[in-house]
C-alpha cells in the first residue's frame, strides 16, 4: 500500500503533508482500504471544501483545501475533516469496487438527494467504527434534501445504522422519503 | 466598573476561538483562488450543495453576532453619562438599549437552540468581533449609526436570507425562530435610525460624521460584495424589511451601490494579484 498527497509543501495553507498521509493511512487501514494505493491530490489554493473520486485504481481522490481545513482557525489543518472526508469517499471507493454493491452513476452524475443519502450510509460507518461524525449535521443535512418528515428521519436511521446495502437500497430509502415530502 | 472595555477582554469560554477580520482579509488564498472557482458564487439556499452546510457556518456566525450585540446594548447603557451632549446619551436612549440587550439575550437562547438543531456545536466555527468593535465607538451616535444601522442592517439581510432558507426548505422551525428574530431587528435598526435624526437635529456635522461611519462599516461588511441585489449574491440585501426599518429608498440603493463597489474592489484585487503571480512565474521560464 501506498499514500500519495500532493502537494508535498504547501504554501498558501499551513499544512503538514505527512500528518495528512499518516491519517490517511490510519482511515484506510480502518475501513478496509489498508491494501490499496491512494493518492490524494488537494487543492490548497482554494478555500472551498468539494471533494470526489477521480479514479479507483489508484484511489485517487481530489479535494478542495477547505474541506481538510479547521473551522475555527483559517488556513490550519484538522485532522478531525480529514478523516472525515477521506474516510467518507474510501468507503463509498470501497462500495463502487464491491459487485455485489451495484452500479452507482458516476460522482458527477448522482442526483444530490440520492448522493446526499450515499453520504449518510458512508458516514454512518464511521460512527460505527468509533469516529466522531456528527449526526444531528448529517441529518440536518438530510432532511434538508429529503424533506423534514418522519418518513425522512426514518430513512435517515436505516441509512445511518445500515451495514451491507446496495446502491438499490440507499436510491430506494431516498426515494420512498421524497415522495412522502412530496 | 470601567468604561468602554475593549474587545479582547469580551469574556468567553474555551469553546470559543476568535479570529481577527486581518486573519481572513489577508488569506493568500483570496487572491491566489483560481478565477473559475471564485465565480461559484450562488445565493444561499437549499439548491445548492454546499446550502445546508453554509446555513449551519452562517447561523454560527449570527450567534456570536447576537452575544456582541447584547454585550455592544449593554455597554451604551452603561458608558455614557445621561446627558444630551456629544459624550453623553439621555435617559431614554439607554432605555432603548436597555430593551435591546432583553431581545438580544433571546436571540442568543434562540440561536443555541437553531444550532443544535442544525447540528453545530458552540465554538465549532471562529468568532470575529467585529460587530463588537463597531460598538466601542467613543460618541454614541456613531455607535449607533454603526451598529444599529449598519449592523444591524445586515442581519435584517442576513435574518431574512435564512428565513427564505427555511422556507425553501421546508424548515419550519428555521423559519418560524428566522421571522421572530428578524422582526426585532427592524425595530433595534429603527431604533438606530430615530436616535439619529434625534441627537443630530441640531448638529449637521456630527450626523455627516455618523452617516460617514455607517457608510464605512457598511461597505466592510458587505462582505466583498456577498450581500448585494446582483442574481448570484449569497446574501440578499432586504429593501421592504430596511423600509420598515426607516431606511428610505436613496439610503437603500447607497448601500447597493456600496456593496457592487466593494465586489468590484475585491475583483480587481484578486486580477492584479493573478497577473502579478503570471509575471513572475513567466520570468521564471
Amino acid at each position: 500500500m501506498a499514500v500519495t498527497v500532493t502537494p508535498e509543501t504547501f504554501t498558501m495553507v499551513l499544512f503538514d503533508q505527512p500528518t495528512i498521509v499518516a491519517s490517511v493511512s490510519e482511515i484506510a487501514a480502518k475501513v478496509g482500504m489498508g491494501d490499496a494505493d491512494i493518492v490524494i491530490e488537494v487543492a490548497e489554493a482554494v478555500p472551498l471544501a468539494r471533494c470526489r473520486i477521480d479514479s479507483l485504481d489508484p484511489i485517487t481522490l481530489s479535494i478542495e483545501g477547505g474541506a481538510f481545513e479547521d473551522p475555527r482557525n483559517p488556513r490550519q489543518l484538522s485532522e478531525h475533516a480529514v478523516i472525515d472526508t477521506v474516510g467518507r469517499l474510501l468507503l463509498q471507493a470501497g462500495d463502487r469496487l464491491d459487485p455485489a454493491f451495484g452500479d452507482p452513476p458516476e460522482d458527477g452524475d448522482i442526483d444530490l438527494a440520492h448522493r446526499v443519502a450515499w453520504d449518510v450510509y458512508a458516514v454512518g460507518r464511521l460512527q460505527q467504527l468509533g469516529y466522531e461524525s456528527q449526526r444531528q449535521r448529517r441529518l440536518y443535512g438530510f432532511r434538508n434534501r429529503h424533506g423534514f418528515t418522519d418518513a425522512a428521519d426514518d430513512a435517515f436511521t436505516r441509512l445511518w445504522t445500515g451495514r451491507d446495502l446496495t446502491w438499490d437500497d440507499i436510491t430506494r430509502l431516498s426515494d420512498d422519503a421524497l415522495a412522502v415530502r412530496a | 466598573m470601567r468604561h468602554a472595555l475593549p474587545p479582547e477582554d469580551l469574556a468567553r469560554d474555551e469553546r470559543f476561538v476568535r479570529n481577527s477580520f486581518m486573519v481572513r482579509a489577508t488569506d493568500p488564498r483570496l487572491t491566489a483562488m483560481p478565477a473559475e472557482k471564485r465565480a461559484r458564487r450562488a445565493p444561499l439556499n437549499p439548491d445548492r450543495a454546499d446550502g445546508p452546510e453554509a446555513a449551519r457556518a452562517l447561523m454560527h456566525g449570527i450567534f456570536t453576532g447576537e452575544i456582541q450585540a447584547l454585550e455592544g446594548a449593554g455597554r451604551t447603557c452603561w458608558d455614557f453619562p445621561i446627558g444630551d451632549g456629544a459624550d453623553e446619551a439621555p435617559f431614554e436612549l439607554k432605555l432603548d438599549m436597555a430593551r435591546q440587550c432583553w431581545d438580544e439575550a433571546r436571540h442568543c437562547e434562540i440561536s443555541v437552540k437553531l444550532g443544535d438543531w442544525m447540528g453545530t456545536d458552540i465554538g465549532e466555527f471562529a468568532e470575529s468581533v467585529f460587530l463588537y468593535e463597531a460598538a466601542c465607538n467613543p460618541d454614541p451616535v456613531l455607535r449607533l449609526t454603526g451598529v444599529n444601522r449598519a449592523l444591524e442592517g445586515l442581519a435584517i439581510d442576513v435574518f431574512n436570507t435564512m428565513r427564505e432558507f427555511g422556507i425553501q426548505a421546508g424548515d419550519p422551525v428555521l423559519e418560524f425562530c428566522e421571522d421572530w428574530m428578524l422582526a426585532d431587528e427592524v425595530t433595534h435598526v429603527k431604533m438606530g435610525s430615530d436616535w439619529l435624526r434625534r441627537l443630530t437635529a441640531d448638529d449637521p456635522d456630527r450626523r455627516t460624521r455618523a452617516l460617514e461611519f455607517q457608510r464605512v462599516v457598511d461597505k466592510l461588511f458587505s462582505l466583498g460584495g456577498a450581500r448585494g441585489e446582483e442574481d448570484d449574491s449569497p446574501i440578499k440585501l432586504a429593501r421592504r424589511f430596511r423600509e420598515l426599518a426607516g431606511f428610505n429608498t436613496e439610503e437603500i440603493d447607497e448601500i447597493a451601490a456600496l456593496s457592487t463597489e466593494s465586489r468590484q474592489d475585491l475583483a480587481d484585487v484578486q486580477d492584479r494579484a493573478a497577473a502579478q503571480a503570471a509575471a513572475t512565474t513567466s520570468g521564471e521560464r
